[in-house]
Formats: structure tokens, C-alpha cells, sequence
């Protein structure tokens, strides 16, 4: 009895601190789980999959008799794929990411902090494990690996630095990058080609605010950086829009080249967009990539 | 001064500056405006931005200009524009303003004194220094007063503070004031004069000009002040005149009658008519309304000289004259009534008839011209008619000489004494001077006034004090007493010319006015005492308080003159008062015209000089203002766009700055760096806190004992309940709270736990009172004295709980009480129950005796310790064992809770019959 109680008060305490985002990122991920079932592969695992003809060689455990016995042909039984990858994900959490042009739109860190969220929620409803990438956990599964990850998301943690942190995982891991990667390309190349190196896979999720695409200001103004950089003041900001926008699209496409190179995949979430569309690109990257 | 049309400016040369304006607008266009400050990540992207176009962006052109509006804004407001400029003033050195503040300068006053206020301007812009003449003396001073030299400040405070005076100007005061002003070399004077014309004006004016130059303001004579004249009465009717200075045109006018009270009365025309300085309009109302009467006005006058207050010696005051025989026309000057009639009836309302019928109405003098006997019911109305103040005006005669009645003043002898009859040696004797206390002093006595029969009054001690009249012989001819509060005259001669001439001369005219005068009123100051000021007229015509050095006025000081000392007004006390007229005594007006050659001339008309620097170094101010908060919209500082910049010119103008502060909380983006506004709520008082925490939720209450270790069982125990009622029921209880019934607000809780200990203070009478409060209004509070001893219905006995309960609700409303009955709602509220355990059992528990009653009892009173039954430790287990049933008894005790929270919360619908069928078919399974 005490013991229920008690396990009852630290869910209520839990439930008590589970945030809007928290929320707002399991009905996220609750949209993409009624569209996407399984590895959609035949392979080790609980879950029927299909019927298929006895070919010779297959084992004679795997002939389903009660299907057979319905029809003329023998039928094996397949089941889906079903093998746990592990994956870390990683979500930018430095300044430059809590910035909103609008106030209609979200900061960029809620929408990544959302994105991992139900990335996480999905994988771990998948089977897979997940760990936070930077907090050393070992990748887990099950509802309280969840838990352990919502809890090293929602941390207050504040990074300086817009690039994850070199890490040894162990080979044909997965990682995902979700931030607004507007390092120089070096750097990120750096960063990636260390992880490669390891053979580990990557998705590279650029979040970013519609006014960083576009830089819709006019006018006299001085530009401040959210990360101690250097001021820069531009006299009519109208006229360098174009050049901007060349500038912004030319780091895009060096970011896709890092990606193609390195065989990773690449995506594009703007703040202004629902955050379901990214997860879905997402996740079927992920699902393409653990399959192959 | 330069001026152009309607507008001059005082320094014209800063005008110059406008030329500036042009190059300002160049500068403006060529220098960028501030940046805006703007936070953004992807900052790396823009460095080294090649910036095709090198001028910067320019600052928007409305926003140049407004600026330059801003600029020409200060530059015409230090030019100094004047609208309706008034000129230099002529002349050189100081100016002499003389004020004219007599009773006809409140006519325009306001006029007067901007007018004054406009002069003192221009002396200032000229920086020459004002000397200020009055020509009226303050109240209580003597002198006209000259202030000097005054700086234009001074000059601006002591103009304002001016205010025309109820009475006339001394313009011989005021020559003699400005001889004395220390001025060398020149000077120009300014005589703001009311237009009235005395003696001395022409010799003010010379002095005047002799200054240097002198320029007079007037208004023409059409804009003289009227005056009305205190109205006189003819052949009972109140007739005012009023006076005008300018006789030419037609004029109407509205002369107001108003009641001490201010209403209005009566309202009659005043027609001036062409070439007529004199008008006159005519009162006629019923004596009781005319009586009311205490002001005469012209409408729409606005000096004291249009106004007329009226005292006791305009009121007509009603006679009657008792007569049983009925006129006699066909011999008038044989009729005892005839010359009481003729003599009383301009000045008095005459009425005839018998003495009851006469005063059914309202009567000042009842006369009674040789009546003998009275009827009994007459005269016991004339009597206490008498002592109410009444004054009965008795005239002898043969009847009364042939034996009277006692309603005389005096004994009388019977017959009468005839003097100068054919047997008699004696001659008709004539009246002697009156005494000094006598009501007539004063009359003059004609000589050939002769008495030739009387009656006659017994010698007595008093009988020289009740003499107000004799013949030279020493006779009373008149005597009177004194009744209750009124007076009884008698004449001891007739009323007509039957037995002397006294009726026929003027001084029976004179005698029968101060006997009516003696009526109501007059009478109460027939002392020597001066009259203090009671109530005085300003110089408006308005009441007000008498101000400081107001003297009293002399007895008798009714034609006293109008001054410093002595303003028009009330003066006596609230029984007798006297009115004082400005106009009684004003000389006949005349238009002030005889004035020296070379003296310029000037009216109160025409507009107001308006300064308009202050109006156009607000605007640039504001203008200032909204260029600031536009500034800070451009540099992203406000939580606006851009595009919202330009409402921002319009609504800076209107909006407070800390407004749009106030608004920028809360849409200030993240990223901003706008100081927050700090919300700060109001500290909540302990008492808000309280009902706060007690209102939003139910809980149950428990009275702080100040025993801590009970106090603690008591929330023990409800919180106890309130777990076993939350599980069992859909009662949604929170934790329990104490309250103290000394301090905390009561009508939160539907029941009240109170455990009752010997050593319990008693509450206080406010508390009592707010228990009675939340009693009367639904609340239940169980009592619980704990010592699970029987309470007795009889007073004594009882444990020591009893006895303190006792003790405790002594002044509370507590309703007869009886035991539970067993079908009464708490044994089936929600459990069926008979008897309600808590520690202890068997302890009867007390409710209400009311049948059929809908309340919830308002007090339960027991003795088994529920709280100590209900009570749970932290660990969920009960603290205290309970005698003698264990743990079933328990149970009941929670069951009782259960059902008492029911019953509090429900109230008793269960005791409706509806229900008995289906608690009849439970109580038989």
C-alpha cells in the first residue's frame, strides 16, 4: 500500500511537471504513429507480417499448418523486422535558438525541443532506443527511458556552442540533429566527419525562423548577434535582402552536399510550419535508413 | 510688437528664425535616422554584405516634418504671439490703475477684471511698475486704499483678489489717496470707472490727468446699473420704483418678489418707457403671500442697488374689527367702526365681522370698538388668541362704561367721567406729551385733540406702568397689559367722534399704526438694544454671513447710511430684524460725462488679449513627446511595427507616457530588451487572505480553543471525516482550517466543529454578534463539550464542559433545544442512524425543537467527543481508542459525521415524506 502510494505521488508530481510542450509533442508524435506501423520488412520480431509460399529451404518450423491447411499451397509464416537500433538524438539548445521573429510563431527551441520530444516518443513506442545525445546516457527503451529523455530535454541546459559535442558512440548508431546550424559549414563538416567516422548514420534537422530565410526587415538597423557576436549595422536592410537569401540558400546547399557526402539525410523545419511534417520526413528517414 | 491682423507678437525679431526652417529641413533629410535595434541569430550571414546603395536610408518625410512643425512651433511661441493684441500701453513711467469697486461696478464685473488683468499684462510686457487705487473703502475701513508700486505679480495677485463692494464710491478719498502716491516724473493712469458721476469725479479725473496722460474705461449709460428703490404701499399694494441712467428707448424688465427662502413669489413687468428714467411696478397679493415677501429684484441685475430687502415695515398686517351690528351705512360718521376703518386701511387689511369668525384667519390687531359684555365662547377665543400673542385694540363707550366684562387692562369704574358737559365746570381736556416708554413717544400730540368723556380706571399701584396715553390731567386715556406673549389695549374714549375728536385727527392715525406695529414682530425689539448685522448683501445682491468689521446698527438706525461700517442687509436678530437698503439713500443717478478735455477713452468691450505662448509651447511639447515615442517605435524600441508609427503621431499626442509603457508589458517580444513593467499586486490583507483561502473550496471549520493540543485533535478529527467523506460521499472536502471566531469571517463554512474546554476565554460581544450573524443566516455549529456527561435541559448541572457551554453561548441565539427526535433528518441524512457515537456513547445529543421546520438547526450540542473518534494520525491510523464499542462504534461515530455534513450541506429534504417509502422499504430489509 505505501509503496503504491508513494508511486502514485511521484506520477502525480510528474504529471504535475509534465509541460505545454511536453504535451503538445506526444500529440505530435500520436498523429505520425496512426500513419507509420512498423519496419514495414519481413524479418526477427512478434508481429505477423505476412503469408508466403514454402519455398524449399525454409525452415519447416516456420510453415504455418492451420493457413496451410485451409488451402491447397503450404504457407510460411513471416513476421516483421523487428530489431531494436539505437539512436541518439540531440537538439540545440544554445541562444541563438530561443528567437521568434513574430509573436504568432514559437521560439526555435520549442519547436526542436517538440521535434525530439516526439521523435523520442515515437522511437520508444517503436522499440528503439533512445538517449539524449551529450548527457552520456546509454540508449534505452520503454516508458521510462521516455521519461529519463523528457527529463534531460526539459533541463535547463545551455549550451554555447550550436554543434554537438564529439562523442565515441558505437558503430551503426544513429543520431539526430535537430537545430538551426548556422555554424560555418567547416565546423559542421568537422563535427559530422567525426561522428562518420565511427560509421555512425545522421539526420540533420535545420530549424529555423521564417525571418531567417527571408530577413523581411527594412530599413536602418543594427543587427546583434544572441551569441556574443559581433554587432553590424546596415543602412538599408531592403537592399541586401537578395544577397541574404543567395547567402542563406548557398549554406542550405552546402549543408545538403555534408549530407549527401556523408550519406546522411537533411531537412528543413521552418517555425511557422506545424511541426508534424518535419517528424513525418523524419521518421520515415529514420525508418528508410535502419532498414537499408 | 509686430502684429498682423489679429495676432501680434510681443518679439518679433526671434521671427527671423523662421529663415532657419529651410536648412533644417536639408540637415534633417541628410542625417539617418538611429538604427533599429534588432536581435538576430543568423547575424554570421550578414557580415561583409556588399551594400549596393550607399546613402542610407532616410529618415521618413513626415517625420522631418513634424520636426520641423516642432521647430516653427518654438520659434512663434519665443516671438511670442499675442491673439487680440491690446497695444502698448501710452504714456511713460508707472501706470495708476484706479479701480472703480463701488455697488455699480458688480454689474460686468468679470469684465472689469480681466480688463484689469489685461492692463497689469501689458504693464508687465512694458515692465512699469502698477500703482492700484480702489475708490471703495473695505469693509470697516474708512479710507480708499492705494497699493504701489507694485510689481506686475503683485499687481496680477492683487487684482484677482478685488471684489467690488456693496456700496457707493468715495471718490474724495481716493483724490486724496492718489495726491499721496510717491510718484515722480510722469506716469499714465488708467481709471476703469463705473460710469456713475459725483461731486469729485471731475476732480479725480484732473488729478488723474495731471499724472501725465489718463485714459478712462466706461461703458456708455445704456450699460449702467439699474436701480429699484425700496417700494412704498399704496392703498395696499406694494409699488417698486426703479431707475435707469439712460432715458431713451423702451425697456422691459421683471421685477422679482422671493420669500425669505429664496422662491419665488410673484413676478411683475418693469417697463421703462421711452424717455422715461423711471419705472414702477405694482405688487397686489394676498397679505399672507405679501407678507412673505422678503426681497424686491430686477431680474438679471446683478449689483445690490437692484435689489430691495423688505422688513416688518412693509408687511400689511390684517385688522379686524369686530362687529355685531353690522355697517350702518346710511350714518357712516355716526358708526363706532367707521374712522377705525378709514384710519387703519392704508396700511392695514381691515376685516369685520364676529370675533370667533375672524380669528379663524390669520390677524395681527383685533379691534373692538365698545363691545360691553362678550359671549362667553367669543371671549375665550379672544382671550387665548390674546396670550398667543395676539393684541387686542379695545375702545370704550357707553356700553362698556355701562359694565365690562374682565378683558380690560385696567379696573374700571363704572359710568364714565364726562368733561365739559352742559353741568360740568370742567373743560374738554387734551392729551399730554407720551412718556419715553410709552409706544407713542415720539407722535407729536396736535393741541386741539380734546377729550370730552371717558371711562374712568381704578386707581392702582401698576396703573402708571399699563398708562401708555394721558390727558394733561394725569388720566389714563390709554393703558394696555400684557397677556401671555400678547398685549391688551384699551382706549378709553370711543372710536368714533361720539365722546372725543381723538378719531378725527392724524394722531389717531399715527397711534393706531404703532399699535398694529406693536404686532408680531416689532414688538420683540422694543428695547434700545443696537442691531447687530444678522445678514448682508454683497455687493452682487447676494446673502452672505456678515464679514468682520460690519458694525451693529443704532436703534432706530433704520435710515442709517449705506457704508464701509454698516453694508446693506439684515440687521436684528431672527424675531425683529430690520432691513438696510443701499438704495434707500442712493442720490439720483447721473452718467459720468463732465470730464476733462485730453482724456482718452475706453470701453470693457472688445476681446480679451489671449497669450498664446503657452498654447504653442504645450503643442511643441507634445509634438516633442510623440517625435520621441516615434523615435523609439523606428528603432524597434516600442512593442509597435513600423507600419503602426504613423498612428503612433497621432496617439502620442493623447496617450501618457506611462500608458504606452504599461501597454508595452506583455507583448514585449522575447528577444526585446524593453524593461518590464513589474506587476505588482497589492499586498492582500490578512483578511482577504483568509477568505481567499476559506471561499474557494469547502472545508470543514474547527474553533480554535487556543489549546494547542486540542486544537490539533479537532483537526485531526475533521480531517479524519473529511477523508471518510470524500471516499464515501460526493461531499469534495479540502483540509480542515481553524478559525478564530474573534477575528475571521465566519459565513465560509456550513458547519462549524466547537469543542467547548473549561478553561475556554468567553467570546466577546462582537464575536457573539457575528456568531449570531452566521447562525441566523444558515450556519451550524456543533457543539461538543467532550465530557460525555448528560446535558441537562435545567440550568446547573452538567460536566464542566456543560457548565463552560453555558457560560459560552450566554448571548447567543440559541433556539429551544430538544433531544434528536428518532425521526429527525440526521438519523437518515445519509446513514440510518439512532444514536451517534463519537469517543464516548450514549451522551444525548440536543438539536432544535422546532416541528416541521425547513432550517437546518442552527446548533447541535453534544457531549461524545466525535473530533476524538473521527481523528487520524499522519499514518492513517485512528488516535484514540473509543469506549466502550471499539472499532464498530467508530465506524458509527464516522457515520454520524457523515450524516451531520448532510444535514449541514442539504439541509433536511430528507424529511420530506416522498422519501419514507423507500427508507421504510430499507428499514425492512
Amino acid at each position: 500500500m505505501a509503496v503504491t502510494e508513494r508511486l502514485q505521488h511521484r506520477a502525480e508530481q510528474l504529471a504535475a511537471a509534465l509541460p505545454p510542450l511536453l504535451v503538445a509533442s506526444e500529440r505530435v508524435a500520436a498523429t505520425i504513429a496512426q500513419g507509420v506501423h512498423g519496419r514495414r520488412r519481413v524479418g526477427l520480431g512478434e508481429t505477423f507480417w505476412q503469408f508466403r509460399r514454402y519455398q524449399p529451404g525454409d525452415p519447416v518450423r516456420m510453415i504455418d499448418w492451420r493457413q496451410s491447411a485451409k488451402t491447397q499451397a503450404v504457407f510460411v509464416r513471416e513476421t516483421e523486422w523487428e530489431a531494436a537500433q539505437s539512436i541518439w538524438l540531440w537538439r540545440d539548445a544554445s541562444p541563438s535558438m530561443h528567437y521568434r521573429s513574430r509573436k504568432d510563431l514559437q521560439d526555435k527551441s520549442e519547436h526542436a525541443d517538440m521535434l525530439v520530444l516526439a521523435l523520442a516518443s515515437l522511437l520508444i513506442a517503436a522499440g528503439e532506443n533512445v538517449a539524449l545525445l551529450g548527457t552520456g546516457h546509454l540508449p534505452t527503451s520503454g516508458r521510462m527511458a521516455y521519461n529519463r529523455f523528457c527529463h534531460a530535454v526539459l533541463a535547463e541546459v545551455t549550451e554555447t556552442e550550436g554543434l554537438p559535442a564529439i562523442e565515441l558512440l558505437p558503430r551503426h548508431g544513429h543520431v539526430v540533429w535537430v537545430g538551426d546550424l548556422l555554424a560555418p559549414l567547416d565546423d559542421i563538416k568537422a563535427r559530422m566527419a567525426a561522428y562518420v567516422s565511427r560509421g555512425v548514420h545522421g539526420h540533420l534537422v535545420q530549424v529555423l525562423d521564417p525571418a531567417e530565410e527571408t530577413l523581411p526587415f527594412k530599413g536602418r538597423i543594427r543587427f546583434q548577434g544572441l551569441e556574443g557576436e559581433a554587432p553590424t549595422l546596415i543602412g538599408r536592410t531592403d537592399t541586401v535582402r537578395e544577397e541574404y537569401a543567395e547567402r542563406m540558400t548557398t549554406h542550405q546547399a552546402g549543408l545538403k552536399d555534408l549530407a549527401r557526402i556523408f550519406g546522411w539525410s537533411y531537412a528543413v523545419h521552418r517555425t511557422d510550419r506545424p511541426p508534424q511534417t518535419a517528424l513525418l520526413a523524419l521518421y520515415m528517414a529514420l525508418a528508410r535508413i535502419a532498414g537499408s | 510688437m509686430l502684429a498682423l491682423g489679429p495676432i501680434a507678437f510681443a518679439s518679433p525679431w526671434i521671427l527671423l528664425a523662421l529663415a532657419l526652417l529651410p536648412i533644417l529641413w536639408r540637415i534633417l533629410r541628410v542625417i539617418p535616422p538611429a538604427p533599429r535595434q534588432l536581435r538576430f541569430p543568423a547575424i554570421r550571414l550578414l557580415y561583409d554584405l556588399r551594400q549596393q546603395e550607399q546613402t542610407p536610408a532616410k529618415t521618413p518625410w513626415w517625420l522631418i516634418l513634424l520636426r520641423v512643425i516642432l521647430a516653427t512651433l518654438i520659434i512663434l511661441g519665443l516671438a511670442h504671439p499675442l491673439l487680440n493684441p491690446s497695444g502698448r500701453l501710452p504714456g511713460s513711467g508707472p501706470m495708476v490703475v484706479v479701480v472703480d469697486d463701488g455697488w455699480a461696478a458688480a454689474r460686468d464685473w468679470p469684465q472689469r477684471q480681466r480688463t484689469l488683468a489685461d492692463l497689469v499684462d501689458r504693464a508687465e510686457r512694458d515692465q512699469r511698475p502698477v500703482f492700484l487705487v480702489t475708490t471703495s473703502a473695505q469693509t470697516g475701513e474708512t479710507p480708499a486704499r492705494a497699493t504701489g508700486p507694485l510689481r506686475a505679480a503683485e499687481a496680477r495677485g492683487a487684482a484677482q483678489a478685488l471684489l467690488p463692494k456693496p456700496w457707493g464710491t468715495n471718490r474724495k478719498a481716493t483724490l486724496a489717496a492718489v495726491e499721496r502716491l510717491p510718484i515722480q516724473g510722469s506716469a499714465h493712469a488708467m481709471w476703469l470707472a463705473d460710469g456713475l458721476d459725483d461731486p469729485d469725479a471731475k476732480a479725480l479725473a484732473e488729478r488723474l490727468q495731471r499724472f501725465g496722460s489718463l485714459t478712462v474705461i466706461q461703458d456708455g449709460p445704456r450699460a449702467l446699473p439699474r436701480v429699484l428703490r425700496p417700494p412704498e404701499r399704496r392703498a395696499g399694494d406694494l409699488v417698486a420704483v426703479a431707475e435707469r441712467v439712460d432715458p431713451s428707448g423702451e425697456e422691459r424688465r421683471w421685477v422679482r418678489a422671493l420669500g425669505t427662502d429664496g422662491r419665488l413669489i410673484a413676478r411683475e413687468p418693469l417697463v421703462f418707457a421711452d424717455g422715461e428714467n423711471r419705472a414702477t411696478s405694482r405688487f397686489n397679493l394676498p397679505t399672507e403671500l405679501r407678507n412673505d415677501i422678503a426681497r424686491l429684484d430686477i431680474e438679471d441685475e446683478t449689483t445690490t442697488g437692484a435689489v430691495v430687502l423688505l422688513d416688518e415695515r412693509w408687511r400689511r398686517r390684517p385688522v379686524g374689527i369686530v362687529s355685531t351690528t353690522g355697517f350702518d351705512a346710511s350714518q357712516p360718521l355716526l358708526d363706532a367702526h367707521h374712522y377705525l376703518d378709514r384710519a387703519l386701511s392704508p396700511f392695514s387689511e381691515v376685516r369685520r365681522g364676529g370675533a370667533t369668525d375672524l380669528l379663524k384667519r390669520e390677524l395681527a390687531v383685533l379691534a373692538l370698538p365698545d363691545v360691553g359684555q362678550m359671549a362667553p365662547n367669543d371671549r375665550d377665543a379672544v382671550d387665548s388668541w390674546l396670550k398667543d400673542g395676539g393684541v387686542v385694540l379695545r375702545f370704550a363707550g357707553p356700553l362698556l362704561a355701562g359694565g365690562g366684562d374682565d378683558l380690560v387692562p385696567v379696573r374700571l369704574r363704572r359710568g364714565d367721567r364726562a368733561l365739559g358737559g352742559a353741568l360740568s365746570w370742567a373743560k374738554p381736556l387734551p392729551l399730554a406729551q407720551f412718556d419715553p416708554g410709552s409706544p407713542f413717544h415720539g407722535l407729536s400730540v396736535p393741541p386741539d385733540v380734546l377729550v370730552s368723556r371717558q371711562v374712568l380706571a381704578e386707581p392702582a399701584l401698576d396703573l402708571g406702568d399699563k398708562t401708555w396715553a394721558r390727558l394733561v390731567d394725569g388720566t389714563p386715556i390709554v393703558t394696555a397689559e400684557k397677556r401671555g406673549q400678547g398685549w391688551l389695549i384699551l382706549v378709553h374714549t370711543t372710536s368714533n367722534a361720539e365722546w372725543s375728536n381723538l378719531a378725527l385727527s392724524g394722531l389717531f392715525v399715527e397711534m393706531l399704526q404703532r399699535i398694529v406695529g406693536l404686532s408680531r414682530g416689532i414688538a420683540g425689539s422694543s428695547g434700545d438694544a443696537a442691531l447687530p448685522p444678522l445678514e448682508t448683501l454683497d455687493a452682487f445682491g447676494r446673502r452672505s454671513a456678515p464679514p468682520p468689521g460690519v458694525l451693529s446698527l443704532p436703534r432706530g438706525g433704520v435710515d442709517a447710511t449705506v457704508g464701509p461700517h454698516v453694508p446693506p442687509g439684515y440687521y436684528g436678530n431672527d424675531l425683529a430684524r430690520v432691513a438696510l437698503n443701499m438704495s434707500s439713500d442712493l442720490k439720483a443717478l447721473a452718467p459720468l460725462d463732465r470730464l476733462p478735455s485730453g482724456v482718452l477713452h475706453g470701453a470693457y468691450v472688445g476681446a480679451r488679449e489671449v497669450d498664446l505662448r503657452p498654447w504653442l509651447m504645450t503643442a511643441a511639447l507634445l509634438i516633442g513627446l510623440a517625435d520621441v515615442l516615434i523615435g523609439l517605435a523606428l528603432r524597434g524600441l516600442l512593442p509597435i511595427g513600423q507600419g503602426a508609427a504613423a498612428a503612433m503621431l497621432a496617439l502620442a499626442v493623447f496617450v501618457a507616457v506611462p500608458r504606452a509603457e504599461a501597454q508595452s508589458f506583455g507583448q514585449t517580444p522575447s528577444f526585446s530588451q524593453m524593461p518590464r513593467a513589474q506587476v505588482q499586486r497589492a499586498p492582500t490583507s490578512g483578511a482577504d487572505a483568509f477568505a481567499m483561502s476559506a471561499a474557494l473550496q469547502n472545508k470543514l471549520a474547527f474553533v480554535r480553543t487556543g489549546n494547542a493540543q486540542l486544537d490539533e485533535v479537532s483537526r485531526a478529527g475533521l480531517q479524519g471525516l473529511a477523508g471518510v467523506l470524500v471516499r464515501r460521499t460526493s461531499v469534495e472536502l479540502i483540509e480542515p482550517m481553524a478559525v478564530d471566531i474573534e477575528a475571521d469571517e465566519l459565513a465560509f463554512f456550513p458547519l462549524i466543529y466547537w469543542p467547548i474546554t473549561p478553561e475556554q476565554p468567553l467570546p466577546s460581544s462582537q464575536a457573539i454578534g457575528r456568531l449570531n450573524i452566521y447562525l441566523r443566516n444558515g450556519g451550524t455549529i456543533l457543539f461538543d463539550t467532550r465530557d460525555q456527561a448528560d446535558i441537562p435541559t435545567e440550568v446547573g448541572g452538567g460536566g464542566p464542559g456543560a457548565q463552560r457551554l453555558r457560560q459560552l453561548v450566554r448571548g447567543l441565539e440559541v433556539p429551544p433545544l430538544a433531544p434528536v427526535p428518532p425521526d429527525h433528518v440526521l438519523t437518515k441524512a445519509f446513514y440510518l442512524l439512532q444514536d451517534f457515537p463519537g469517543r464516548f456513547a450514549g451522551g444525548t445529543v440536543w438539536v432544535e425543537r422546532r416541528e416541521g421546520s425547513s432550517e437546518v438547526s442552527p446548533v447541535i450540542i453534544g457531549s461524545n467527543d466525535w473530533a476524538g473518534a473521527w481523528a487520524v494520525g499522519p499514518n492513517g491510523r485512528p488516535l484514540f481508542a473509543v469506549v466502550p464499542g471499539g472499532e464498530p462504534q467508530r465506524e458509527m461515530a464516522f457515520r454520524f459525521g457523515v450524516n451531520l455534513m448532510m444535514y449541514a450541506l442539504t439541509g433536511n429534504y430528507k424529511a420530506d415524506q416522498v422519501h419514507v417509502p423507500a427508507i421504510l422499504e430499507r428499514l425492512g430489509q
